[in-house]
C-alpha cells in the first residue's frame, strides 16, 4: 500500500513535537481504524470504546514503535487486538450471541440507529459473522480495506500463503451462505 | 465476487454526526501532555547509573555472605544431602505418584479415547491460521 512512505511527515513531527505528531496521526488514521473495528464488533458504542483504547495504547507505546518500519500495519495490529479483546470479553459475558447481526442490533436500540442496511446487506453481514473471528478479520482487511497480503501478514503475524488460502475459503463460504438463503 | 460487490457498494453502518471530530478531540485530550512510552524509557535511562551502583552493592553483599558461610568452621552443609542410588530414587518417585489423582487431572477425552465431533471446515479454518499451506492441508485430507 506504500502508506509508510506517506507517514514520513508523522515520523518527523513525532521526533520534534510528539503532541503535534500524535494529533496528525490520529487525524489521519482514526476513520480507517474505526471502520476496521466497527466491521468486527458491529455496534458503534463498542467500536468507539475500542478506538479510544487503540489510540491510548498507541500513545503509551510510541517509544517502542519508533524502531519499527510500518506505522500503518502497527496501528492495524493494535486496533485488531483491541477489537478481538472486546469480542472475547463479549463472548465471556454471553449477553449476546455473535452469530447473527440482527440479534446484535435488536439487542441494542441505539445499535440499530447506526445501521440502515437493507435485507441483502443484513444477509451479507450475517454471512460474514458466520466466519471464525480470525478468518473474518482476513476477509475484512482484504475486501474492505484492500490491504495487501504482505501488510496483512505483518498485522496478523501469519504467512501470506495461509492468508491467501484463508481469504479464498472465506469468500467461498460467504457465497455459499448467500446462495443457500 | 461480483455478486458480493453489488451488495457491499454502500456502507450500511452509520455514525452520529461529527463523530470523528468528537472522537479525535476525545482521544487527543486523553493522551496529549501525558507521559508516553518513550518518556518512561527516558526515566529508566536517567536512573540507570543508580541502578548499576545498587546492583553492585547487592552482588558484593551476596558474595561476602556466601564466603562467610563456606569458610566459617562447622558449615559442612554438603553432608546434609544423603546419597541415594538412581534406582532408589526412581522407586521412591514412582511410589509417590497417585494414579487416581492423575486420572482426575487428565483430559477426559484422552482417558476415554473419545474424539470430539469436528467438521472438516473447522479443521481447515484452524490449519489455515496455523500457517499451514492449503496444498499441505489437501494432502493431509
Amino acid at each position: 500500500m506504500g502508506v509508510s512512505d506517506q507517514d514520513t511527515d508523522i515520523f518527523q513531527l513525532l521526533e520534534t513535537d510528539v503532541n503535534k505528531g500524535f494529533r496528525l496521526l490520529v487525524e489521519k488514521y482514526s476513520r480507517k481504524l474505526y471502520w476496521h473495528i466497527r466491521r468486527l464488533v458491529i455496534l458503534h458504542e463498542d467500536a468507539d470504546d475500542a478506538l479510544q483504547n487503540t489510540f491510548i495504547n498507541v500513545w503509551r507505546n510510541l517509544g517502542a514503535f519508533r524502531s519499527q518500519s510500518s506505522l500503518y500495519t502497527w496501528l492495524y495490529a493494535i486496533a485488531t487486538n483491541e477489537a478481538l479483546a472486546l469480542l472475547n470479553k463479549r463472548k465471556r459475558n454471553e449477553t449476546v450471541s455473535l452469530d447473527d447481526v440482527s440479534s446484535i442490533l435488536a439487542d441494542s436500540a441505539e445499535g440499530s440507529t447506526w445501521f440502515d442496511g437493507d435485507e441483502a446487506q443484513i444477509r451479507f453481514q450475517n454471512a460474514v459473522l458466520q466466519l471464525p473471528d480470525k478468518q473474518r478479520i482476513v476477509f475484512n482487511l482484504k475486501y474492505f480495506d484492500e490491504m495487501t497480503y504482505e501488510d496483512m501478514s505483518k498485522v496478523l503475524n501469519t504467512s501470506e500463503g495461509a492468508l491467501k488460502a484463508s481469504y479464498h475459503h472465506a469468500v467461498k463460504k460467504i457465497e455459499k451462505t448467500l446462495g443457500a438463503d | 465476487m461480483e455478486k458480493l460487490k453489488n451488495i457491499t457498494d454502500k456502507n450500511p453502518f452509520k455514525t452520529p454526526g461529527d463523530y470523528f471530530e468528537e472522537a479525535n478531540r476525545k482521544i487527543i485530550s486523553s493522551t496529549i501532555n501525558k507521559e508516553t512510552g518513550s518518556s518512561r524509557s527516558g526515566l529508566i535511562v536517567r536512573l540507570r547509573p543508580f541502578l548499576a551502583v545498587a546492583a553492585s552493592f547487592a552482588v558484593v553483599l551476596i558474595l561476602g555472605y556466601s564466603a562467610m558461610k563456606l569458610f566459617s568452621p562447622g558449615s559442612d552443609s554438603g553432608d546434609i544431602i544423603p546419597e541415594i542410588s538412581l534406582q532408589e530414587f526412581s522407586e521412591s518417585y514412582l511410589n509417590d505418584i497417585d494414579i487416581l489423582m492423575l486420572e482426575q487431572n487428565s483430559d477426559p477425552l484422552i482417558m476415554s479415547g473419545e474424539v470430539p465431533d469436528i467438521s472438516k471446515a473447522e479443521i481447515i479454518d484452524y490449519l489455515l491460521l496455523e500457517n499451514i499451506y492449503e496444498n499441505e492441508i489437501f494432502e493431509l485430507l
